[in-house]
């Protein structure tokens, strides 16, 4: 897994399993058996993602050896979020150049 | 402006513009105009050159506020005049592969109440390439990777 913080998190994130696996534990702790009912897969393959997404900080686990829940830790979410914000603030911008120059022009018809 | 993100991989940004499909698509399609608006300032756009039909060359030239010059090119894949327009940065000319296949860029125009719904559409082959591409734009500041934001903030 890349070094640094927001690469892992983008990683983790690029699977539509983990990040179902999330959107449950957003309502909620959950274990292993509970967040792997809704997929057709094993428990090892729905462990093997936990880890995923345990190493990239955005789930927590519990210690005790039986029921050991997930839990959701929202931080690194955040940051990638914040992070895809300013990238589409950038896009954003390029809308309004495209629409200030539009302006410009219909003002120019108009003469 | 409302804008969502459907996948990771994807990004998407709409607006109702105020001015009728056939111009905005012109802004898009025309030399003369994608110049004005293209480069956010200080940067300008120095030379375009348009071949606006599937598989025809698409190139900018962006100039940094140094006086660096970044050339960029891409292929149009589909082109249907005022309604809607797809590039990719995955060939620089019919069909030779670039170096690093990053985004193809899907934008249309659609009449909405005497305006423009003007929809642009950023899908990337892979989450990671769009992560690295943010990052190196936003952390490192304006260089080689700019012109590549730059390019990606042209599917708007």
């Amino acid at each position: 897994l890349p070094d640094d913080p927001l690469s892992t998190t983008f990683a983790a994130l690029a699977d539509p399993t983990r990040r179902a696996i999330l959107a449950r534990l957003s309502k909620g702790e959950a274990s292993v058996n509970d967040l792997a009912a809704p997929f057709k897969m094993s428990l090892p393959a729905v462990s093997k993602h936990l880890k995923v997404l345990e190493r990239a900080g955005l789930i927590t686990r519990g210690r005790e050896a039986q029921w050991r829940p997930c839990k959701l830790k929202p931080e690194p979410m955040k940051q990638a979020t914040d992070w895809l914000e300013e990238y589409r603030k950038y896009w954003e911008e390029s809308f309004d150049r495209l629409e200030a120059y539009l302006e410009e022009l219909q003002k120019e018809d108009e003469k | 402006m409302s804008d969502k993100t459907n996948e990771t991989h994807e990004l998407v940004l709409t607006r109702l513009m105020n001015a009728p499909r056939a111009k905005v698509y012109e802004c898009w399609t025309n030399e003369e105009h994608i110049v004005k608006w293209f480069a956010p300032k200080p940067w300008t756009t120095p030379f375009a050159k348009l071949d606006v039909r599937p598989g025809g060359t698409q190139q900018f030239t962006m100039r940094s506020p140094e006086g660096v010059d970044y050339p960029n090119s891409g292929v149009y894949l589909e082109v249907i005049p005022n309604e809607k327009l797809v590039w990719t940065d995955a060939y620089t000319s019919a069909w030779v592969p670039s170096a690093k296949p990053f985004f193809t860029a899907i934008l249309t125009f659609a009449d909405e109440g005497g305006k423009t719904r003007y929809t642009a559409t950023a899908r990337h082959w892979r989450v990671e390439d769009l992560e690295a591409h943010v990052k190196m734009g936003f952390h490192e500041g304006w260089g080689q990777c700019a012109t590549q934001l730059e390019e990606l903030a042209a599917t708007l």
